[in-house]
């Protein structure tokens, strides 16, 4: 199995606090993976690192075997869309394509004016008259004109309202569907990627907390509710994710190693996002609290 | 990488080319007009006689009066040279102080330096077009200002010496013009906003100019001292067109008595009391005027050192950009 992007260890610095911070991961080619995160959480940083725009501070970070900072090489194999879809907002849409191909060895300039055609977006008009979806999908249609093998696409769709948001996210599966593109993209709301995405990547206050295909972390996942929990270890549980109590009753989400066989606990099946937000939650929080000087 | 670099600036260009087509509009007129005067008065005549030992005192009160005609009618213009002096300084912040910050704040150095070719080659290439452009603007500015000025620093005392038309002419815009653009692109790598960026490169480049000018065109080369005595010298001792550092009035054993003056009688001459000339200053016999000045025929010397100041700092400017660059994400 060939690997995309692959992190040991990696981590960036920003003065004295780290936006990323011992940060491993693997993500095998021909996925489509979503990394999801609360806003600060690191994703751009991480996003960054693997298009060779940001050089790290320790560890190291490959694509397709390669370090891509400062690296000619690694460049031509990633499409980039970086937040907000930054682009010339004074050139045409046809004249970015153009550009593309001054800029690239291999571009495919007659598959970015498809899909620009298709889309109905006005070649000879400013792309900074457009609407955000339309230039999202300029940025997008950019990105894919270089047959990248990696596509990284960071909040593509945080500016677009819902119904642009779902023909963006539709538009980049018909047309990485085909190909053998693998395909990173990030969000704060993991709504957006469910339905799209076969694997996760969880960023929460510049550490990764969870990493894996979505099956795998769906059918490692199970809601238990039961008598209030005295944090006794429970058969076939591995770990306890995240915990909240009632006088008399628990809900635990855990992690499973095997079958809960014990009587006292009702199993639950849980969905993807409840064990993201349960990833998410916990500790956060608790530095807020700290920060202002209060109890949690 | 070149057809990116013209399509983002060609409006600039443009406007650029037309604030220098509307300027020589202005310029030319008046140069030819002041050349015209200085034609009709017979003053490159004048400048000819006065640089030979032997003037008839009737030659030079001639000349002198056509010189202060000339003075009085175009002296005002002086005042138009220093609005140029500005005009390096607006290439490096239009130019050169949006080449990066502009980049980055409007995000689309993500865009540019994701594509095929590295950012490090994108650099250089905008740095080198943009620069080649106003190393073009600097020459022609530069050679139409030594035309222009011309006559202003032939009848003006300090000829090309002097602390504004120095800096207006020959070589030394180019070398202003190159760093203010490295100026301002370095201050885009650090501040990479362009307001920022654009007031640290105008203050930067004040600085800097003044700092140079003031502190380091006197000592460029050795300056040379000149002693002459205060009775029996006329004009022709003194060069015209020397860069006269600091003068003043020394008694018989070189002690200043008084600085920043000179008095030169005719030979014989007395003062107002019937006293030997300079008596009614203090003045002991023996006393004599000094100078301490560049003389005129090293102005192309000091242009070239100055000049060299110049490119020398925008290339390292440039130098650190590029490193600066690497580290922008």
């Amino acid at each position: 199995m060939e690997i995309a992007l692959e992190a040991e260890q990696l981590g960036k610095r920003y003065g004295k606090s780290w936006a990323l911070r011992d940060c491993s991961l693997r993500l095998p080619a021909g996925r489509i993976a979503a990394l999801v995160g609360p806003n600060g959480a690191g994703k751009s940083t991480l996003l960054h690192l693997a298009v060779g725009l940001l050089k790290p501070d320790a560890g190291t970070i490959r694509v397709f075997g390669q370090s891509p900072y400062d690296n000619p090489a690694v460049l031509p194999e990633i499409g980039f869309v970086a937040q907000d879809t930054p682009l010339y907002r004074d050139f045409t849409a046809a004249e970015l394509v153009h550009l593309g191909g001054r800029m690239n060895r291999r571009w495919d300039a007659a598959l970015a004016r498809d899909r620009l055609g298709q889309l109905g977006i006005p070649p000879r008009l400013p792309v900074g008259k457009l609407s955000g979806g339309q230039r999202a999908q300029v940025a997008l249609a950019l990105a894919l004109a270089k047959r990248p093998r990696l596509l990284l696409l960071d909040e593509p769709v945080a500016s677009l309202d819902p119904l642009a948001r779902r023909e963006f996210l539709q538009s980049l599966m018909g047309s990485v569907a085909e190909s053998e593109t693998t395909v990173l993209l990030s969000s704060h709301l993991l709504a957006d990627l469910e339905r799209t995405c076969d694997h996760l990547i969880v960023l929460n206050a510049a550490q990764v907390r969870l990493t894996g295909a979505v099956d795998d972390l769906v059918a490692a996942h199970r809601q238990l509710v039961g008598p209030r929990h005295d944090g006794r270890p429970v058969g076939g549980v591995a770990a306890v994710v995240r915990a909240s109590h009632t006088d008399r009753q628990s809900t635990l989400l855990v992690r499973v190693d095997g079958p809960v066989n014990d009587p006292a606990w009702t199993v639950h099946d849980v969905g993807l996002e409840d064990v993201v937000l349960a990833y998410l939650a916990d500790d956060a929080q608790q530095n807020r609290h700290s920060e202002w000087e209060v109890p949690a | 990488m070149i057809w990116l670099t013209w399509r983002q600036h060609r409006r600039q260009a443009f406007f650029t080319l037309l604030g220098f087509a509307a300027l020589a509009a202005l310029m030319v007129p008046i140069g030819l007009s002041m050349r015209h005067s200085y034609a009709e008065l017979g003053l490159a005549e004048c400048a000819r006689q006065l640089a030979a030992t032997d003037v008839t005192p009737a030659t030079r009160e001639a000349c002198d009066a056509g010189f202060y005609r000339f003075t009085n009618r175009y002296g005002d213009l002086n005042l138009l040279a220093v609005l140029l002096l500005a005009l390096p300084v607006l290439v490096g912040l239009f130019w050169g102080a949006p080449l990066v910050a502009r980049e980055v704040e409007q995000g689309t150095h993500r865009f540019a330096w994701t594509q095929g070719i590295p950012r490090s080659r994108w650099a250089l290439t905008k740095f080198g077009l943009v620069g080649a452009a106003a190393v073009a603007l600097a020459v022609c500015y530069g050679l139409g200002m030594s035309w222009w000025v011309e006559p202003l620093t032939r009848s003006a005392r300090e000829g090309r010496f002097g602390l504004i038309v120095f800096d207006l002419q020959g070589v030394a815009p180019v070398g202003y013009t190159v760093f203010a653009v490295a100026l301002g692109i370095f201050a885009g790598t650090v501040w990479k906003k362009m307001l920022p960026a654009m007031g640290i490169t105008l203050a930067g480049f004040l600085g800097v100019r003044a700092a140079v000018a003031i502190l380091a065109r006197p000592h460029y080369q050795p300056a040379r001292t000149l002693a002459f005595p205060i009775e029996g010298a006329t004009e022709t001792t003194l060069e015209r067109g020397d860069w006269i550092l600091a003068q003043g009035i020394r008694s018989a054993d070189g002690a200043m008595v008084a600085e920043d003056s000179r008095i030169m009688c005719p030979p014989g001459g007395k003062g107002p009391d019937g006293r030997a000339c300079g008596a009614e200053l203090g003045l002991q016999p023996g006393a004599y005027n000094w100078q301490l000045y560049q003389p005129a025929d090293r102005f192309w010397l000091f242009q070239g050192i100055e000049t060299g100041i110049f490119v020398a700092l925008a290339v390292l400017l440039l130098w650190l950009a590029v490193r600066r660059i690497r580290r922008i994400s």
